[in-house]
């Protein structure tokens, strides 16, 4: 924001006043509220520009569509202006992309989808100590430096974990499954690594019946998963649980149809399963596929407001756990804006600090931080895709469909 | 040993070989003519690839048909990148050599985002989803397919070259281009056209691939990187070279971690070889043939 000094303020008043003068205006003038800058950084080349695509349009969306309800009521109406940055899903472009953006005048920023990227831009932050909210990256390790400046508005593995037990647990207890035989796979990024990790260890400290045949990891953006699959078909598992991207989800889904791996689910914690992309490539394939993931509250008010909009912008787009947090990140800013009624850093920290955001745009409670900054409501849950959709299965009370375990066709048998 | 399994993964990795082979056939051309390493290489197979989806799309044709189509296309977007950008550079110090490309790549990589979108796409094609089950062994049709189309048209190239008189003007100007000048050949259109070729190889490659592997813009790197591997593998400008190195590659990335993985055990380490790092078993074969033959596989008087 521009400071108003006494020259420009002279500037300004000489310029209203021309204006006044020239057009015969009663002196009736509104000052034009400052415009605010926020920057929404995000992976929009590269390796997962799809995601990273979404996730801007989801950061720009909310923008505008804050702009259209009035900007910052409580700072007489000041308008958002997002800024633009890349980080091609590297960590130094992030960095650097992140210094641009703060140099550019950005008091706040929001992003980016990978936990990589996201530690590199809570580092420099930190240094500038500028605000920065994270709306997707759930790796535990960025908020435990001790952060003033960060903030994390989506789950952290170790919640994605409790619940992957939570809801593993009420299957098995439901369909009388004594154990599992499972393989984990994951992309070989942070936050891959990070998830599939924290599964395995919660699985052994917590005696939880779910025995890992093996663990596999490959590279992010990999375009070959046969040798991979080829492994989990000779360990015969019980189930699958992949921690994917949207290339391989689509690549591994394929693979299992091709060599024939007999299994009696696939139980993600991950985008890939999720998307319309998914859906529409998959087809019949993608039925049955479980994901334990954040995910829209398919009952909130908020919800169908904003993905009736989202979805009449952006055809055969949905608000999904991309693009619903990348609102939400912008949404808790905004919330913060409001209550500070100031741009300062410290200000705009101390009222995140505050926060208690309402919103059932996402499954879990108000956004609310702890003193790591981590939104202690963020919450994930189980989805399925039935009938050509994602469903929402688990927990029962935001469900709005009932699991199917175990998948009642196997992927070969569905007739493609 | 779970022989079965190791089979398995030979087998894939030299059926997906052979369309290395292919896309290193087009490099290695390129190089053995020109001595200018084409950085675009991959990005050109991600544009083979959208022309056959877009087909696929439009009119249903399979992409083992339409990627005759790619070849077509990407032979005229080649012919016209030589004559615009390559012939221009063709005197320029190596590393000067290499910015132009590197842009070009970038410049196919975005205009692919702008034209066809960011997101993952796996086309449903006729064989997509089809394998044939030999015994305890799978094998995936489409990469059966595509290995015995690559075959083929490795072959036809390396004709072209031996039998026709702008294959025969093609290896005149590779050996000697002031010799070639001298006898009246159009050298400049020579190039234009061998480039032309050199990529409608990795086009059709592209083609070949759809059905295998989603498609988006940004995965082309990664097969600039392996197929030059493969060249210098096999010699620079070799063209059997870059055969052979491809079936090598193949086969030594999807064997390579789970063969390090039993030698691993059977010393008596508890060590699993990543599969995130197969690559290095593709640099660690690089390394060890150019100690031994600096000159690559067939690497002869030339490279």
């Amino acid at each position: 924001m521009k400071k108003v000094n006494r020259r420009t303020f002279l500037r300004y008043s000489a310029a209203v006043g021309a204006t006044a003068a020239i057009s015969g205006v009663p002196t009736l003038l509104r000052a034009q509220a400052p415009e605010i800058k926020i920057a929404s950084i995000q992976p929009v080349t590269g390796v997962i520009a799809d995601i990273g695509i979404a996730m801007r349009r989801g950061n720009q969306f909310a923008v505008d569509d804050i702009n259209a309800r009035g900007g910052i009521k409580s700072m007489g109406g000041a308008k958002l202006k997002l800024l633009l940055a890349d980080t091609e899903a590297k960590e130094e472009v992030a960095r650097s992309e992140a210094e641009r953006v703060i140099k550019e005048g950005a008091i706040c920023l929001v992003g980016p989808f990978l936990s990589g990227n996201a530690m590199a831009i809570a580092t420099l932050c930190e240094q500038r100590s500028v605000p920065f909210v994270m709306d997707v990256a759930a790796a535990d390790d960025i908020t435990r430096k001790g952060f003033k400046y960060t903030f994390r508005v989506f789950p952290v593995s170790t919640n994605f974990a409790n619940n992957m037990l939570l809801y593993m647990g009420q299957i098995m207890k439901e369909k009388n499954v004594s154990k599992f035989r499972a393989v984990v796979t994951n992309t070989g990024d942070l936050f891959g690594r990070v998830q599939a990790a924290t599964f395995i260890r919660f699985f052994k400290e917590k005696k939880f019946p779910v025995e890992v045949l093996a663990h596999i990891e490959y590279p992010l953006g990999i375009q070959d998963l046969s040798a991979e699959v080829s492994k989990i078909k000779a360990l015969k598992p019980d189930i699958l649980i992949p921690i994917t991207r949207p290339g391989d989800a689509k690549l591994m889904i394929r693979e299992l149809y091709k060599q024939r791996v007999e299994l009696q689910a696939i139980i993600g914690s991950g985008p890939g399963l999720y998307e319309p992309e998914f859906i529409r490539d998959m087809k019949v394939l993608a039925e049955y596929v479980m994901d334990n993931v954040p995910w829209y509250n398919p009952q909130g008010k908020m919800y169908k407001e904003v993905n009736e909009k989202f979805s009449k912008l952006f055809p055969g787009k949905y608000i999904d756990t991309n693009s619903g947090y990348a609102y939400l990140g912008v949404a808790v800013i905004v919330d913060a804006l409001e209550r500070a009624k100031s741009t300062k850093a410290e200000d705009l920290v101390a009222a995140l600090r505050k926060s208690y955001f309402k919103q059932d745009l996402m499954i879990g409670g108000a956004v609310t931080f702890d003193e790591r900054g981590d939104n202690v409501n963020a919450d994930s849950a189980m989805i399925q895709i039935l009938d050509g959709g994602p469903k929402v299965v688990l927990p029962a009370k935001a469900s709005n469909a009932k699991y199917v375990f175990p998948m009642p066709k196997q992927l070969w048998e569905r007739g493609m | 040993m779970n022989l079965n399994l190791t089979l398995q993964l030979a087998l894939s990795g030299f059926l997906l070989g052979g369309v290395y082979s292919l896309i290193a056939l087009g490099l290695s051309l390129i190089f053995g003519v020109m001595k200018v390493i084409n950085f675009a290489h991959g990005e050109m197979m991600v544009w083979g690839m959208y022309v056959a989806y877009t087909i696929l799309v439009w009119t249903g044709i399979d992409p083992f048909f339409s990627f005759l189509v790619s070849a077509a296309i990407l032979f005229l977007l080649g012919y016209l990148l030589q004559r615009i950008v390559v012939n221009r550079i063709l005197d320029f110090p190596e590393a000067m050599q290499v910015l132009p490309l590197v842009g070009m790549a970038m410049v196919f990589e975005n205009s692919a985002r702008i034209i066809w979108g960011p997101d993952y796409i796996s086309p449903q094609s006729r064989f997509s989803l089809s394998s044939i089950s030999m015994g305890s062994l799978t094998v995936d049709t489409p990469r059966l397919l595509a290995f015995s189309l690559a075959i083929v048209i490795t072959l036809i190239v390396l004709l072209f070259l031996k039998k026709t008189d702008t294959g025969k003007a093609i290896r005149a100007a590779a050996d000697n281009r002031t010799g070639a000048l001298l006898v009246g050949t159009n050298v400049d259109k020579v190039y234009a056209v061998c480039f032309g070729i050199g990529t409608a190889c990795v086009g059709a490659a592209g083609g070949l691939l759809v059905p295998i592997m989603p498609l988006s813009p940004h995965i082309g790197a990664p097969f600039t990187m392996i197929s030059f591997i493969i060249v210098i593998l096999g010699g620079m400008g070799s063209l059997a070279g870059a055969m052979v190195g491809g079936f090598i590659i193949g086969v030594a990335e999807s064997v390579g971690p789970e063969l390090i993985t039993i030698l691993f055990h059977g010393i008596g380490l508890d060590l699993d070889f990543p599969n995130t790092m197969k690559q290095v078993v593709s640099f660690f074969i690089l390394i060890v043939i150019l100690l031994w033959r600096p000159q690559g596989l067939f690497g002869g008087r030339k490279g």
